[in-house]
């Protein structure tokens, strides 16, 4: 199992099969920074999303890109719904982070079972076929799946840095993120920015989906799997840093890639359990090998009494 | 003349044909015969569970159109288990304590398992028609199998890939549960008492997707032959292992016996072997008859063979209350027992002859196919 091209092959498809985990973390990990939401309702949109490709793609016969524009546009109305319709008001009453938290988890369920009465339970897949074509490189076997996995997932993350980099809407996303209060004295629309972080997770999620529902089957429930493990990557990366998350997405998808060197692979699903709960009790505000580099915050200035 | 009617009559009037029509339904139809399914109808081996209730439904309409079970009609409750054994237990509780009824039939090995001490316990039949766990031989006086366990297939199996088809070195791969922890371990020892070796013997997370790493470590042990004992993700499995290039000959068991595997894998079906534990239509009539019925519903059914058994078991509990109510004796899971020993041999329309061996395991021919063309084709039967 040492042979480098047994590792080789191990560390390219783990980084393949990371590349739905990267995006789920990272809408997760989007929608906790701007929003202060833990939405877990992202599970349900990703049950809306594989469903909508599903039936248009196999039983309403659509070409692909269609089937997925289909999905994207429903699941980002559903996101904007959701918005609007509950997690706005909730913020107007002042509810508290749990009754947000009870709320999101209640819509995943609910989408869950609508899902399961409309399509049943059996594992479907976004296409009749699982396989995709292989070439050997170097010893090591990529697919054109893994091609499309990777591919998608950088493209993707790197418009996601450019939009929060370089754009206006952005930016002020950032600024509501930090404070959204003072942000909106400032003339920022926080309504808008939390909208459009509800948007960019909706892409993130059918483009995540996609890559999973073309690969393995999904049932109603899988989602909500789905996005615990997002939730771990975003733990563990640290809360409010969504490329730091991403990474961590990575990092823990070839911890366990790899862990098949030295455990047996029924273990391997456990492992990730047993670094939430290291990480959680080491290191609440993320494992600190992320912040390095950052420059660290100014000390507070001394209070001092007027006419001193 | 004109006739006047109270108004106290008047009311009663349809009462009274009520009454007469009522009585001479119940004068024409006997108490019916209930007895439990324990079936996962919702979950991921619902694709399998609603065929097989299905499947029932088509057997109890059959029994009863042909007169009942001595006139009486048989009816069939089916509780949802999700092929969980934590669900299986509070409906196999509702089905003895409320519905009381004395035979229950199950199928996947943890809900056999689980509902097993609460049959034992309550002196409820529990006829298994569809797991196969070794284990199930041992789980009690009132458990009994009418579907051939692993020992059966996957001996044949794994016999016959070292005799027949002359493989040395097997990788096994299973799903950690109670079916691929049992099926792989018949398949090891078998396959090693024959004289092979077994390189690889690796089990997966139920929930996994990346089958990758068990792969590898397949084959880094260079075997001539791959036997993954899985269940709905075996197309998954069967696609990455094509997609790291390993060509190797793959035996499943009866659960690679599925149309909707040909279609996912498409040419990477191509040689893949598995077992079927009933025969086909070219072989027996009655099967043909079965697949006409299912023709009605619209689509070709999951899991064929299993769905024989599940037309067989409806069958025998037939007769075990046949047999009951012939004797005079009163519907009790402990007659029923009594019932099931004293026929012992069951001449069953889908799967031939049954007989209920007092070690709990039945013997049945063997079945092995290898996909051709996209097709299952009979390589050879093992009796």
């Amino acid at each position: 199992m040492t042979d480098p091209v047994i590792l080789l092959q191990i560390l390219w498809t783990g980084i393949a099969m990371s590349s739905y985990f990267v995006l789920f973390t990272v809408a997760f990990a989007l929608t906790l920074k701007v929003e202060k939401l833990w939405n877990f309702a992202q599970a349900g949109l990703m049950g809306i999303a594989f469903y909508t490709m599903f039936y248009t793609l196999n039983a309403a016969h659509w070409p692909p890109w269609l089937g997925v524009t289909a999905a994207v546009v429903l699941t980002a109305a559903v996101s904007i719904a959701v918005e609007v319709w509950a997690i706005a008001v909730l913020r107007r009453r002042h509810s508290s982070g749990l009754i947000f938290f009870i709320f999101t988890l209640i819509f995943s369920q609910l989408v869950a079972f609508v899902l399961t009465l409309m399509f049943g339970t059996e594992p479907e897949t976004i296409f009749p076929s699982v396989m995709s074509p292989v070439r050997i490189v170097g010893g090591v076997a990529v697919s054109d799946w893994d091609l499309q996995a990777v591919g998608v997932t950088l493209v993707l993350l790197a418009l996601l840095y450019g939009l929060i980099r370089y754009t206006r809407d952005g930016q002020f996303m950032l600024a509501v993120a930090d404070n959204d209060k003072l942000a909106e004295i400032y003339g920022i629309s926080a309504k808008r920015a939390y909208l459009l972080s509800g948007i960019v997770a909706a892409v993130l999620i059918c483009a995540g989906i996609y890559l999973y529902g073309t690969r393995a089957g999904v049932t109603p429930d899988v989602p909500i799997g789905l996005t615990l493990t997002a939730v771990i990557a975003t733990l563990v990366g640290g809360l409010g840093r969504i490329f730091s998350a991403a990474i961590a997405a990575v990092g823990l998808a070839l911890l366990q890639s790899f862990s098949i060197l030295f455990i047996p692979a029924k273990w391997q699903a456990l492992l990730l359990y047993f670094v939430l709960f290291f990480a959680l009790v080491l290191f609440p505000r993320g494992i600190p090998v992320w912040r390095i580099g950052r420059p660290k915050p100014l000390a507070p200035m001394p209070v001092t009494q007027a006419g001193e | 003349m004109t006739v006047s009617i109270g108004r106290r009559a008047a009311l009663s009037l349809p009462l009274a044909a009520f009454a007469v029509s009522g009585g001479r339904a119940r004068a024409q139809q006997k108490e019916p015969f209930r007895f439990g399914a324990l079936m996962p109808t919702t979950g991921p081996e619902a694709g399998y569970g609603l065929d097989f209730v299905k499947t029932y439904e088509m057997a109890v309409k059959d029994i009863n159109d042909q007169g009942g079970v001595n006139g009486h009609p048989l009816e069939m409750l089916v509780l949802d288990t999700q092929a969980k054994p934590e669900i299986a237990i509070n409906a196999a509780n509702k089905l003895i304590d409320v519905d009381k009824v004395p035979l229950i039939i199950t199928a996947w090995s943890s809900v056999v398992k689980a509902a097993a001490p609460i049959g034992n316990r309550t002196k409820t039949l529990e006829l298994n028609m569809g797991a196969n766990s070794p284990d199930i031989a041992h789980l009690g006086d009132y458990v009994y199998t009418v579907f051939p366990l692993a020992e059966v297939d996957v001996t044949a199996l794994a016999k016959y890939t070292y005799g027949k088809l002359g493989k040395k070195r097997a990788a096994v791969l299973y799903i950690n549960n109670d079916t691929g922890i049992g099926g792989a371990k018949i398949y090891r020892d078998v396959f090693t008492a024959a004289g092979g070796e077994v390189v690889a013997f690796e089990g997966y997370d139920p929930k996994a997707t990346d089958f990758t790493g068990v792969l590898l470590k397949a084959r880094v042990g260079n075997p001539d032959v791959v036997h993954i004992h899985g269940l709905s993700e075996l197309p998954q499995v069967i696609a990455q292992m094509r997609q790291l290039g390993m060509q190797q000959q793959i035996t499943s068991y009866s659960a690679g016996y599925n149309p909707k595997l040909l279609s996912q894998l498409g040419p990477a079906a191509e040689g893949l072997i598995v077992t079927s534990l009933a025969p086909t239509s070219d072989s027996n009539p009655n099967v043909a008859k079965l697949l006409e019925l299912w023709k009605q519903v619209g689509r070709f059914p999951n899991g064929l063979p299993y769905l024989q058994y599940a037309w067989d078991s409806t069958v025998v509990v037939a007769q075990i209350y046949g047999w009951v109510d012939k004797n005079g004796l009163p519907m009790t899971g402990e007659n029923c027992r009594k019932a099931l020993l004293a026929i012992r041999e069951f001449d069953l329309p889908m799967t031939g002859k049954l007989v209920i061996r007092d070690d709990h395991r039945i013997d049945k021919p063997v079945y092995l196919y290898v996909v051709k063309g996209n097709k299952f084709v009979l390589l050879d039967t093992v009796a």
